[in-house]
Order: structure tokens, then sequence, then C-alpha cells
């Protein structure tokens, strides 16, 4: 039976056909660099035919990497399920006890969730030709690799604020929140760490790594704070001036944002230069091994991030050019960018104690 | 003669299949309820740990305290409006009611979550309205935030479901006995109260039992009005219980559900009780029940207009109209030119998506289609239901009820956990099959309520005349009950493919790449905060409603008179 999804296929093939003539490296052939028998792997993964990707990214910011994939490998269908952090990680740990495993590739971007499948045995190790070009902190025994930097950032309604000078560090933000405790009340927003595990990852990270975060939430605290649940959640509400400034939402969405709204401003703190990465690991028995391979090479290959820098994600290699990358980053924090490591630190984050205490001084500290 | 014992094995076999689906679900909950991890783990045990956890947590009782206050306040709004709304369209000559009726329905085609969003959009602190107020009087001095606001916004979202029972059961009705009041002198009003409120009782406590079921169960308006300003119901509670431990800790949803089927149990009885004498209510006889209007008056028509007016200009302009702006335009709110903002970038991208387009097809088949499956499924257990005083009817009764105690998006998850191990049910899965079920249970009181109002309308002499001539329970049923009640069961075809278009929760864990649809992809674009495809694709949704309801109406789903 011919599915639209085939005939989709196959206009993506006919393209990739048309522009093979101009770029021999591409379209099924081995990508530069790989070793010889890479061939034979492509073979498998075009044999098998599909691969199928559990992610958080939704597919509007996603489009271009599979775009640029479809372009290179025409003969693998690409699956993408868009289910959310929570969700992606409920499939695969509700398919995995009923031995149905649907999904190749994981990649969101719950770090600690991620950590969590990786710890409860449910990826593949595959050390992919790839990994070189990453930062060491960037490959979690070949198992997890982040594949983005993605800074957390200040943003705010620039007619809103007025006056009031926008702060530019982290410092600056608490003197801030302090000074104008009553002009911004209501006014002030962040993400919820009990709703959102992004929320929870940042803040719980610069709870460890930063001895003024408290202090922080405390004056959060005394602005009648709003918490949301997503970047995006706060930027309708910046940008539609119900609130005038947030803080701790993803900078690299807050860029994009700022590009195409003029009344937006956007700052990377450099006292305070967090990030986080969407991390992606292969699944345990996948049902497509080969093609699952090929596109984790692919989602860390100079293309695949070139695709994805384009789409608002920034770079983990320094060699692209396009959108922002780790070293263009690091150079606006001033030297400074702290990404998150892909370690077994993460696991803390889920520990329930960790978490219980981090909720307890939470409340005490937005209480003022 | 009784008909209570007729077609024992078919209303049997009926209920007890239905029991199943029901059942298997909230005994998934239950049993996942007493476990100290997901049930399929390696290393399950049993625990109250859960419960102990929910019932020492001082926010469980706070969500409690508002669930319920919501529930109740959501009725105070919406019985006494649905029903006055009700009455002036159907049994008065109101002007203009032929197009008022659909516009009345409006705020029914919106998931909640997209009435809520619109709500920002217009009457928010930004809102378009809010700041037209603010230039002309100074100050707007609301706020949709408050739990007043929420409770407000939640009981005129509700307005339309009271509407629907409560019309459908009034159409019914013959005039004679309000026109021989108003022959005897009184007036509309005494009319109203004394002779057509009495006769829509039944509908009036269905619909409030109903809407106090769907208050306990509520979740979008919390979630987007309530949640940034720590406002907490019991869904929203879940939902966060859900990410509070970081992964999702199933066994803690899943005593707070438990909690929720608690509650509403007792409404359920109590619903019973209240209707054990329907037969009181049989009002289609043998006898033609034509409809005579009753005149309003001059200032009648005046204060009827200005009234629903109002409350269109509240639930329907302000909503739908904060959606359409913000589909069309990237910013909006304070200092934003919106005419400098137009733009038609939200519908490309969801057009150039293959998910979001193909979720647009498979909303449409699932709601049109799956719809028209939905009703014949509704229309056999009605039957089976139909004049059954035996325990049976009681049980059906529970069955029918116990899914509306469960959220949307636990039917769903309990459901993708149903046909991931249950063997024979695992190729239904990645189809569209498997949300249809899940579908169906959930839009299973909504759709049964509105056949078992219409058949109970039948007067049982029909049948007994019919059994009398020695016809089989099964032909009185096809030649006397199916034919009177058919325009109930277009409308009921309209009615269940509006809540299939609108619903979100419950596809969330069951759809994967291939069968998404609408509602749920507005969740997973809400976590990621894709506005701009939000509003898009809420619009859409709107139009996709608007052009199902016409078509509807002319296939003969008789919402109007």
């Amino acid at each position: 039976m011919i599915t639209r999804r085939h005939v989709v296929a196959g206009a993506g093939a006919l393209t990739a056909a048309a522009m093979a003539g101009n770029r021999p490296a591409l379209a099924q052939g081995i990508p530069a660099g790989y070793s010889a028998d890479y061939k034979d792997l492509v073979d498998k993964a075009v044999k098998e035919g599909a691969v199928s990707i559990y992610t958080s990214t939704d597919d509007v910011q996603g489009r271009p990497l599979i775009e640029a994939f479809r372009a290179a490998f025409p003969g693998i269908r690409v699956d993408y399920n868009d289910l959310g952090t929570n969700g992606a990680y409920n499939r695969v740990i509700s398919e995995a006890a009923a031995k149905q495993v649907g999904s190749d590739i994981v990649w969101t971007s719950a770090m600690d969730l991620q950590m969590v499948l990786v710890s409860k045995g449910q990826a593949e190790t595959y050390k992919s030709p790839e990994a070189a070009q990453l930062p060491a902190w960037a490959n979690f025994n070949d198992q997890l690799y982040a594949t983005s930097v993605e800074p957390v950032a200040i943003m705010y309604n620039k007619s809103m604020l007025g006056a009031l000078k926008p702060p530019q560090t982290r410092a600056e933000l608490i003197a801030f929140l302090q000074t104008n405790k009553e002009a911004l009340k209501g006014k002030v927003a962040s993400f919820d760490p009990e709703k959102s595990g992004s929320g929870f990852l940042f803040f719980n990270n610069d709870a460890r790594t930063t001895s003024d975060t408290w202090e922080l939430v405390k004056a959060f605290g005394g602005t009648d704070p709003k918490v949301y649940g997503s970047s995006g959640a706060m930027r309708e509400k910046i940008a539609s001036g119900e609130h005038w400034i947030a803080f701790n939402l993803i900078g690299s969405y807050a860029i994009e944002w700022a590009k195409k709204n003029n009344n937006l401003g956007v700052v990377l703190p450099p006292d305070h230069a967090a990030a986080f990465s969407r991390v992606a690991n292969i699944s345990k028995g996948a049902p497509h091994p080969a093609a699952a391979r090929v596109f984790l090479d692919f989602l860390l290959s100079q293309r695949g991030q070139t695709a994805m820098a384009g789409s608002g994600a920034p770079s983990i290699r320094t060699d692209v050019s396009e959108g922002l990358n780790i070293a263009k980053l690091n150079e606006m924090a001033g030297g400074k960018l702290k990404p998150i490591p892909v370690s077994a630190a993460l696991l803390e984050a889920s520990d329930p104690k960790t978490r219980a205490e981090f909720f307890q001084k939470w409340k005490q500290a937005l209480r003022g | 003669m009784s008909l209570a014992n007729d077609a024992p094995r078919f209303r049997a076999g009926v209920i007890l299949a239905l029991f199943v689906m029901v059942a298997a679900p909230a005994l998934l909950v239950i049993y996942q309820s007493v476990l100290d991890a997901p049930f399929f783990d390696d290393n399950v045990r049993f625990s109250l740990d859960a419960f102990r956890f929910v019932l020492t947590d001082p926010e469980f009782y706070r969500a409690l305290w508002t669930t319920t206050l919501y529930a109740f306040g959501m009725v105070v709004v919406a019985v006494p409006l649905g029903g006055l709304l009700a009455f002036l369209i159907t049994r008065t000559d109101l002007k203009g009611r032929t197009w008022l009726e659909p516009l009345v329905l409006v705020p029914m085609f919106l998931s909640s979550i997209v009435l809520a969003f619109g709500y920002t959009v217009s009457v928010g602190p930004s809102g378009f309205v809010t700041i037209a107020f603010k230039s002309l009087f100074g100050a707007a001095p609301w706020s949709i935030y408050t739990l007043p606001g929420i409770i407000l916004i939640g009981g005129l979202s509700h307005v339309p479901t009271v509407y629907l029972y409560v019309a459908s059961a009034m159409r019914r009705l013959p005039s004679d006995l309000e026109e021989a009041a108003r022959t005897a002198g009184a007036g509309i009003w005494r009319v109203s109260l004394d002779v057509t409120l009495p006769m829509v009782l039944p509908a009036l406590v269905f619909s409030a039992a109903l809407n106090l079921l769907l208050g306990f169960e509520t979740f979008g308006i919390p979630l987007v009005l309530g949640d940034p300003n720590g406002i907490l119901v019991l869904t929203t509670y879940i939902y966060k219980v859900n990410t509070i431990f970081g992964a999702p800790t199933y066994q803690v949803m899943a005593a707070v559900t438990v909690f929720l089927i608690l509650i509403t149990l007792p409404l359920v009885f109590i619903q019973r009780r209240l209707l054990r004498h329907a037969r009181r209510f049989a009002a289609v006889g043998g006898k033609g029940a034509r409809t005579n209007l009753l005149r309003l008056g001059a200032t009648g028509q005046a204060v009827a207009l200005g009234l629903i007016g109002l409350w269109l200009l509240v639930s329907v302009f302000f909503p739908v109209g904060g959606i359409v702006l913000r589909a069309f335009v990237e910013n909006w709110g304070e200092g934003v030119r919106l005419t400098e903002q137009l733009t038609l970038a939200n519908f490309k991208a969801v057009f150039e998506i293959p998910s979001l387009s193909r979720g647009i097809l498979n909303t449409v088949l699932l709601a049109g289609v799956g719809g028209a499956i939905a009703v014949a499924f509704y229309l056999l257990v009605g039957l089976a239901g139909h004049r059954n005083r035996g325990r049976s009817g009681t049980l059906l009764d529970y069955s029918v009820l116990i899914p509306r105690a469960l959220p949307g998006l636990i039917v769903g998850l309990t459901f993708f956990w149903l046909f991931l191990f249950v063997p024979f049910l695992i190729p239904l899965r990645a189809t569209l099959i498997s949300l249809l079920i899940a579908y169906i249970i959930v839009g299973l009181s909504y759709g049964l309520r509105i056949i078992q109002s219409t058949l109970l309308q039948v007067a049982p002499e029909l049948e007994e005349s019919a059994r009398i001539t020695g016809a089989s329970v099964y032909r009185s049923w096809r030649d006397v009950v199916i034919p009177l009640v058919k325009p109930g069961l277009a409308g009921a075809w309209a009615m269940i493919m509006i809540v299939f278009l609108r619903e979100y929760a419950t596809g969330v864990y069951l759809m994967s790449s291939g069968t998404e649809v609408i509602g749920s992809l507005m969740v997973s674009l809400l976590t990621s905060g894709a506005m701009d495809q939000i509003a898009a694709l809420s619009f859409i949704s709107i139009a996709l409603t608007a052009v199902g309801l016409t078509l509807a109406l002319r296939l003969g789903a008789k919402l109007h008179d």
C-alpha cells in the first residue's frame, strides 16, 4: 500500500537525487571523515527504512533537522514523535516493560530523566564517529550525548520597563528586584521548578553552583512572583506587557524572539552563564538499530548541527557557523559559559531527598 | 405488562461489555494507587505510601477545597443560565433564535485550554478589551486570574452543556400545558417556573450533576488561568505531582484519581435517587406533539436579547476574538500596533509541518466517522438500559459515570497501557482505533445521557402497544423507538463530533507519529510554548467545528425547531 508518507519520502528522494550532482559527499554516500565500512551501516539503515524519534523538541523547531536528514538519507523515513519530556520518558519505560520498544532515538531536554533511562539500562552504547568533535562533558560513556548548548537568560519588555534600567548581570538582577519591589508587583516571571523539569534543572543547578541563588529567589518572592511551565508562555506574557521581565528562561529561544520583536530585550548575564543541553541516546533494543546510529551521527554532525542552530538550538560544535555555537556563546558570556555536564550527577535531580530539600528551601525563600 | 425482563441476553451482553471497557482503566488506576512504583516495574511492591503522601500534603487539601468551590460555583453559574437560554430559544418567539443557537453552542467547540488562552488575549491584564476599557474609563476592575474569575469563566463555558440537555428535553415537550396556563392568565415567568421547569427537571438535574462532575474533572481553565498564581485544583494537582518528583510518579497520580472517584460516586447515587421517578416526566405520547411558542412581547424581547447579547459577548466574543486575533499576529498587548503585526505565518507553519497537517486530517476522521461509530455504540448501550430497572440497569448507571470521574489525561494513560500490555490489543495501539476507543469512553456520559433522555421521552405505551400486537422487543425498538428518536440521534452525533473535535487530554499519551490529533498536538506544543501554532490550530479547530455543525444541521440534526 502506498501511503502519503511514502509519497513524501519519494519526493524527498527526487530532490536529494537532484542535489547529489553538486554535493557528492551526501545522499547515501559516506560522510566525510567516517571509516570506509560506514557505508555498510548506511546500507543496513536504508534496509530498515525508518527511524523513530521520541523527543520534546516540537515539530516546528525540529523540522529543519528532519528535512536535512531526509535530504542526506532519502531512503530512511523519520517518524517524529513530540511527546514532551515526561511523555517521552513514560513511553520509553512502559514500552521497555512490555517488550515492545518503539523508539530508536530518545532526544529531549530532560537531561536528568534521560540519565535515569541510561542508569536503568535503557540506552545502547555507541561511539559516534562525531564524538571527537564534542567537548568531553558532552558524552556520557558513549551512551548519552549532548546535542546543543542553550544558555539561560533574562528577557524583558523594553517599553514596559521604561525608565527602569534592565539588569545586565545576575547580581544586578537581585538588586533590581529588591529595589523595585513595589513597582514590579506581579510583573516578574520565571520557570516553575515544580511543574517543569527544565525549571527544576536550572534552579537546582543554580543552587548547587552559585551562592546567591536563594537570595535571588527571595528577592523574586518579594515581587508577587508568577511562575510558568515553559519559556513560550513567558514570552507571550512579556511581549503583551502583562509581565515586564522574566529570568531563567531558555536563552536560545529568547534570542530568536527578540530578533522578531524589537520590544523584547535579552540579557545573557555573564556572571551566571549556565547552559543546558538537549541530550540524545539510542534506545536499548531499538527496532531500527542501524538507522538509529546513522541518525545520531547526523544529529551530531556539522550538517545536522547547522540545521538545528538555524532553528534556534545553538550548536555544541565550534565549526558550525549558522546561528549560535558554543564558542560564540562562551564569548558572549565573557568566557564563563558553564554548561551542565552530562554526568551521573544529574541523577541527583531525581533523588526524592534532593528534591524534597530543594522544594522546602524554594518555598521558604519565595515567601521572602 | 412489564418490559423489564425483555431481551435479557442483549442487555446483559452490552452492559457487561461496557462495564469491562470502563472498569479496566478504573481498576488499573486503583491497582496502581496501592503500589510503590509503576505497575510494570520489576521491583514493584504493595504500598500505601502514595495515599500517605497525598493525605499529609497541605496542597492536596487546598486543591480539594478549591475544586469543590469551583464545581459548585460552576453549577450555580451554568445551570440557571443554560436553562434560561434553552427556554428562551426553544419555547418562546425570541427573534433570531435560529441563528442564535449555533452561536450559543460556540464555547462547547473549544477545548478549555484554548478558551482560557483566548480570554488572556482579550480580557487578561494586557488583553485588547482590557486596554480599550482602560483607555475609556481609566481602569479595568477585573482580574481573570483570581478564583472567582476562574469560576465565572468555567461556569460560562459550561452553559452550552446545560443548554443542550435542557433544550433537547424542552423541544420534546408539547406546548398544550404551557398554553393552558397562558390562557388561564399566567405570565410568562409563572408559566416557565410552574409548568416548563418541572417538566424539564430531569434534564436540569442531569446537567447539574454532570456539571458538578465536570467541575471536579476540570483541567484546562485552571491550568492556564490559575497556575501562574498558584491556584490549584485536583487535576492540576495531579499534573503537578507528576513532575514534582522528577520522574513520573503514577502511584500518586492514581491515588488522587481514586479520591476523585470517591467524590463522584455519591454524586451518582444522589442523581439516581432524584431520578427514580423519571417515568413521571415522559411527555411524548401517542398524540402529535405540536409546539406553539410563547409570546415574549416587546419588552420581553428586548430584555431577553440584551441578556443573550451580553452572555454572547462574554462567552463567545471575548475568547474567540482573542484566538482569532492571536492566530493572525505574532505579538499583541500593550504598546503593540496590531496592524503592523498581521501575518499568515502561523498558518503557513501549520500546513508545512507534516504532523500538524496530518493532525487536522486525523481529527476530522475521528470526529466525523468516529463520532458516528460512537453514537451507534451509545444507542446500543442506551437500548440495553432502556426501561431496565433490574440490577444491570444500576450497574449501567455507575459504569457510565465512572469514566466521568477519571480525568481525560488518566483515561488516555491507562488506555495507552492497556493497548501496550493486553496482547490482543497490541496491533491497535498505533492506529486511530485506540484513540477512538478512549474517546468513546471519555464521551460516554455526554452522549449516552443525551440518548437516554431522548429515549425516556418516548412514552412506554407506544412500545407496549407494539408488544401487545405481537412485535418482539427488538422489533419494537427498530420500528417504534429508533424512528422516534432519530432526530435525537443526529443531534447526538453532532454533539459527539464537537466533543471529539475539542478533546485534548485523552490523546496526549496515546497518539504517535501518524495518529496525531489537533487537541493533543496543542498540549504538546504548550509544553514548549509554541503559542503561534497553538493559536493557528485553535482557529482551524473552531473553523472545522463550524463546518461540521453546519453539515450536521443540513443533514437533519435538529438543534433548533
